[in-house]
């Protein structure tokens, strides 16, 4: 199917009514979901993963896609108002919209992030789709150790990638390696660390992991913090009228950031929220007038802005590709998919073309709807940043609760949902990245069965990580990573040294 | 001694789990070849890795300064709670009354001084629930407190 008969078919697919109706609630709850700070996408649709059991796969995916990218848009009006990025994606965010919101141009810098989350998502696509075409029938060449070697760079990325500690990130990788081990294991049937539980038979649960990490652990990090902010002024649309010196700026930056973080977010384990970061230091080192920057430069925010969007829709590519998710949210969506009897991979073009092309379709329509929702009704959002969030998060605890009893009807997941938010709590005060756990504990699985398989087939050779060409690649670019940043480290060593004396 | 404790603390904590993890592992699955790996193998590797980071992460932090870190126990306290009275007690209390408790429970912590907007809270959400889940999805779940 050429991209353009594909386009036409997405149409068909998610033009119907009852597709429509999800994708709006999805970029609704989204939106709703990103303004909020303290609660994020992932909370977000690990929330909505029991409704989806009632609605058809390609539904279910629309609207779970709707709520991550539609949390990109809303998680800007906080960080622009007052300060808290409503997602971690749109901290950066914080750096000039703030300033830009203390002058008394917040509208300008609201049009700003809208506009250039618009611009983000719709050239996003584009390199979706032709990504997906490309990797999907390079894919076809991959063998075991070719999605090994892949997916232990895509964690050794995550981890190393503009971390401060790369130490604690892959400490982190490895933990939720080890907790993917947990449970009965494919090849031989014996049972790992279940310590005689049934309930542990089939593992960790997915959604009770990710809620306890992110819903929970956040609601106890934020009881306190979230309380505290001033109610942000209201934000007519007149407001929002850029000047046309603004306009000038808001292009460029977008491109860039675009073209950015459309790499940033198709390479697995990296994803929206480095793409932004390097956004913004670009855009500082390209400027002719870097000084401007932290004072309310919108450049500083069509850039960041206008990557993570972009990042948000390309971050599809190796998920429905591959069926490697290359980030938390997308281990969640393939998640979702799987329990659908959906199988994302390189396939997946072929055989199942309407969740491929409906996806694609709806994600233009999903960004149209998030323009119009977002511009004229820009006043609505920022009254929702009054609702103080001591009457949201025990309401959020108890749709945590049920949203995980009811993927098997076990209360066993409750409880563990609670000792998981308590350790989650504690990993996230002490530094140690919850994500990359998650990113650990779906990857180790799927590293350990391509892994075992391609032993098996090369008779116990590791040399064929270095043999074929493909798996040789993505083990130079391993290494590489690793050299890097144990000389980054040692670099820091030295000038410390040097400060002391 | 104003040292990380934060790194020190977490990194022993998953030296210590790696190591077990690699022993536990290494006794109790078969091992296997680098042909035809066992059901240990992975765990074995990955928990020995664990503990070497682990350690990798607690040593050098023992020689560094950092602002300490304050941990709300009240407020974990409060959270967990709720969870688990919520989460336990829904087929001994019913929905209702169990959700009705543990947002009671999940107010306490919150700097807000008063009881009246916690039982309001408590009575809102509680009809949200039933609203959402028993009659909107139609859960199969026990509404009220059974009787012994």
């Amino acid at each position: 199917m050429s991209a353009w008969e594909g386009i036409l078919y997405g149409f068909g697919v998610a033009l119907q009514p009852a597709v429509l109706v999800y994708c709006l609630l999805g970029v609704t709850l989204g939106t709703f979901i990103g303004v909020l700070p303290g609660i994020g996408a992932m909370a977000a649709i690990s929330l909505l993963l029991p409704i989806t059991f009632y609605i058809t796969p390609e539904a279910a995916l629309i609207m779970l896609a709707g709520v991550y990218y539609g949390a990109q848009y809303g998680g800007a009006v906080a960080s622009i108002l007052l300060r808290l990025p409503g997602t971690p994606q749109s901290a950066v965010t914080t750096l000039d919209g703030y300033p830009m919101a203390q002058q008394g141009r917040a509208g300008v810098a609201l049009f700003t992030s809208m506009i250039s989350s618009f611009i983000g998502s719709i050239l996003g696509i584009v390199v979706l789709v032709v990504l997906a075409g490309w990797l999907s029938r390079a894919a076809t060449a991959f063998g075991a150790a070719d999605y090994a070697a892949m997916m232990i760079l895509g964690l050794v990325a995550a981890s190393t990638i503009g971390a401060e500690r790369p130490m604690k990130g892959f400490a982190m990788v490895v933990f939720g390696m080890i907790l993917g081990c947990i449970g009965t294991d494919v090849n031989s049937g014996a049972q790992r660390f279940t310590f005689g539980q049934t309930e542990l038979m089939d593992g960790i649960n997915l959604v009770a992991l990710a809620m306890g990490l992110f819903g929970v652990a956040e609601v106890i990090g934020n009881i306190r913090n979230a309380e505290r902010q001033a109610a942000p002024e209201p934000v007519s649309l007149r407001q929002m009228m850029p000047t046309r010196d603004d306009l000038r700026r808001i292009p460029f930056p977008a491109l860039r950031g675009t073209a950015l973080g459309s790499f940033f977010g198709a390479l697995p384990g990296t994803g929206s929220t480095l793409s932004s970061f390097l956004a913004y230091a670009m855009e500082r080192r390209v400027s002719r007038s870097p000084e401007r920057f932290g004072k309310g430069a919108v450049e500083g925010v069509a850039g960041p802005e206008a990557a993570n969007n972009a990042a948000a829709i390309t971050a599809f590519v190796p998920t429905l590709t591959l069926g490697i998710p290359g980030d938390p949210i997308m281990a969640l969506m393939l998640g979702a998919l799987v329990i659908h009897g959906v199988q994302p991979g390189p396939l997946m073009l072929e055989a199942r073309p309407e969740m491929f092309w409906g996806l694609v379709v709806s994600f233009g329509i999903g960004n149209l709807l998030l323009l119009i929702l977002n511009l004229p009704l820009i006043g609505i959002w920022v009254s929702m940043l009054r609702i103080p969030f001591r009457y949201l998060y025990p309401a959020i605890l108890i749709f945590v609760c049920l949203g995980v009893y009811s993927v098997r009807g076990a209360s066993f997941d409750i409880a563990a949902v609670a000792l998981i938010g308590m350790a989650g709590y504690l990993l996230a005060l002490a530094r140690f990245s919850p994500a990359l756990l998650l990113l650990g504990f779906v990857l180790g699985p799927l590293i350990e069965t391509n892994l075992r398989r391609a032993m098996l087939i090369s008779r116990g050779d590791p040399m064929v990580f270095l043999e074929r060409p493909i798996a040789c690649g993505f083990t130079i670019a391993t290494a590489a990573l690793i050299l890097v940043s144990i000389w980054q480290a040692w670099r820091r060593h030295v000038s410390k040294a040097e400060e002391g004396k | 001694m104003n040292r990380d404790w934060a790194d020190i603390c977490g990194g022993a904590v998953l030296a210590l789990l790696g190591l077990g993890v690699a022993i536990n592992a290494g006794l109790r699955l078969d091992f296997g070849t680098l042909r035809a790996m066992g059901p240990g193998f992975f765990p074995t590797v990955l928990g020995a890795m664990l503990a070497l980071l682990g350690a990798g992460v607690a040593v050098p932090a023992w020689r560094r300064g950092a602002k300490p870190v304050t941990i709300r126990w009240g407020d974990a306290a409060a959270v967990i709670a709720a969870i688990l009275i919520f989460g336990l007690g829904m087929s001994r209390l019913g929905v209702v009354l169990a959700c009705f408790l543990a947002v009671l429970i999940a107010s306490l912590p919150a700097p807000h001084p008063g009881w009246r907007w916690r039982l309001v809270l408590a009575c809102a959400v509680t009809v949200l629930t039933y609203i959402v889940f028993i009659l909107g999805l139609r859960m199969s779940l026990p509404v009220w407190p059974r009787l012994p």
